[in-house]
């Protein structure tokens, strides 16, 4: 995966905080596998998901995220990159 | 190990609904009533008018408007949204709605006859689906589906609906009005209905009286009504339902050291997770309360007003009428009756007036659930 891509949540979804819990609803058909169904990101997913704003790019994210954790970049590169492949895989994610 | 950080699930199973179920009063889901027309002309309906009334249709909630009302729900956290009417499929800008709803985050749902469910709204549901769609079956044959809805050529129009939505892959979720009209063919309509409804299938027997009060309208309706007995009839064949009420009978009835009694019209949830719209823009507690003290004009006031407090001043209504204090006030069945404020206010006029048909069935099903306890 290049880290120089910038990648944006799909128009398909729509994500919100709806009782503390922060969740992804699918608008339109084809997202994620197969089934019914909304999507909930736990703590470190959500944090990974606010900085996938169109803007910045993979390598600016992770450092950004290293930092604010106060992480080595090695550490967290892994689980951004493994989380955007899921959510590309998934359609939730869409490069810009 | 590779980590998850992002899981699909059903939001039922999720904990969203227990949260709301069992956290601080806060809106969950709202009904939007987008008409009150309708194509049909059923004899027990409580809400519809005709498909071509102008009146009617003057007063519904514009796109603008119904827009501006559930932006404001999204923002009071609202997940669940339900699009009912009359049939909704009837406002020519029924696709603008449903796709602003689903692009609003919401779990859109759509009550519907069927009947008038095109190619377009196939498509429609497979790119955006549904939470849900519900369908209601009066008759599966012409002549019963066409007495009970009082139009021609209704069966043939529901019949097409029908497998327009199956076998384009919509899963359906089915229910009845069980009426005298069609009561004798109830179990043929839940052998349909069970084939092929993506769940369960559930029926109702209890018909409520109009909203706007038609006296003629009112005596239909009546005139359907299943006796007490019919409905404990009905209901102990629906092996299901009735091992449900089985089940749950010490939620239904309370025992008398349990009773909270007390002057409280409201005993049930209603405006605690959930409340309605109605196509003419008023908020309420629930479709059936009608009284004017418990509407909010939702044209000129914010939906939050409206929930925030005014729900808060319906839920606390009180009656210090006598008869109610003895009757419905100690009732220990009270969870087996239809009864309730809103449709003691379109049987007698009063939100405190006990109703003897929706008591005798209370006790009739309290009976039959060995719960037997003498009318008052």
């Amino acid at each position: 995966m290049d880290l120089n891509s910038v990648y944006v949540p799909s128009k398909n979804v729509v994500a919100r905080l709806v009782q503390g819990e922060f969740i992804v609803i699918p608008i339109t058909d084809g997202i994620g596998d197969s089934g019914d169904g909304i999507f909930t990101l736990n703590e470190t997913g959500r944090a990974i998901w606010d900085k996938l704003d169109g803007k910045s790019n993979l390598k600016e994210i992770v450092d950004c995220l290293a930092s604010e954790f106060n992480i080595p970049t090695s550490e967290i590169k892994d689980d951004i990159l493994g989380l955007v492949k899921e959510l590309l895989k998934m359609k939730i994610l869409v490069k810009v | 190990m590779k980590k998850k950080f992002i899981k699909r699930i059903s939001p039922t199973k999720l904990n969203l609904w227990d949260k709301f179920k069992s956290g601080e009063r806060k809106l969950a889901s709202f009904d939007l009533e987008i008409t009150a027309r309708c194509n049909n002309n059923c004899r027990h309906c409580y809400i519809n008018l005709s498909a071509d009334d102008k009146v009617a249709e003057g007063k519904e909630l514009n796109f603008k408007q119904i827009k501006d009302i559930a932006g404001q729900a999204v923002d009071l956290g609202a997940l669940w949204c339900l699009i009912t009417g009359g049939e909704p499929l009837l406002r020519k800008d029924f696709f603008d709605i449903y796709i602003y709803l689903k692009k609003k985050g919401l779990l859109v749902s759509v009550f519907t006859n069927a009947t008038l469910v095109t190619k377009k709204h196939v498509d429609l549901f497979k790119k955006y689906p549904p939470d849900d769609i519900e369908v209601t079956v009066y008759g599966v044959t012409q002549a019963i589906y066409d007495k009970v809805t009082r139009m021609p050529g209704s069966f043939s129009a529901f019949t097409n609906g029908v497998k327009l939505l199956l076998n384009n892959g919509i899963k359906v979720r089915f229910k009845a009005m069980v009426l005298r009209s069609n009561v004798n063919r109830l179990p043929q309509i839940a052998r349909f209905c069970r084939a092929r409804t993506k769940d369960y299938f559930r029926f109702d027997p209890f018909l409520r009286l109009r909203l706007d009060g038609n006296l003629q309208r009112n005596k239909d309706i009546q005139s359907e009504r299943l006796s007490p007995q019919e409905i404990i009839s009905i209901e102990q064949q629906d092996s299901e339902r009735f091992q449900e009420m089985e089940i749950n009978c010490n939620k239904l009835i309370v025992s008398e050291s349990e009773h909270l009694g007390g002057s409280h019209l409201f005993r049930c949830g209603a405006g605690n997770k959930r409340c309605y719209i109605s196509y003419d823009g008023y908020f309420r507690l629930c479709p059936s309360l009608w009284h004017p003290d418990c509407m909010y004009d939702l044209k000129k006031a914010k939906l939050k007003e409206a929930w925030d407090k005014f729900a808060l001043e319906v839920r606390d209504m009180r009656s210090n009428k006598e008869e109610f204090l003895k009757k419905c006030g100690k009732c220990r069945i009270i969870n087996l009756c239809m009864g309730c404020p809103a449709h003691s206010y379109l049987e007698t006029g009063e939100l405190d007036s006990p109703v003897e048909y929706f008591c005798k069935v209370a006790h009739a099903r309290a009976s039959l659930l060995n719960y037997g306890i003498p009318l008052n």
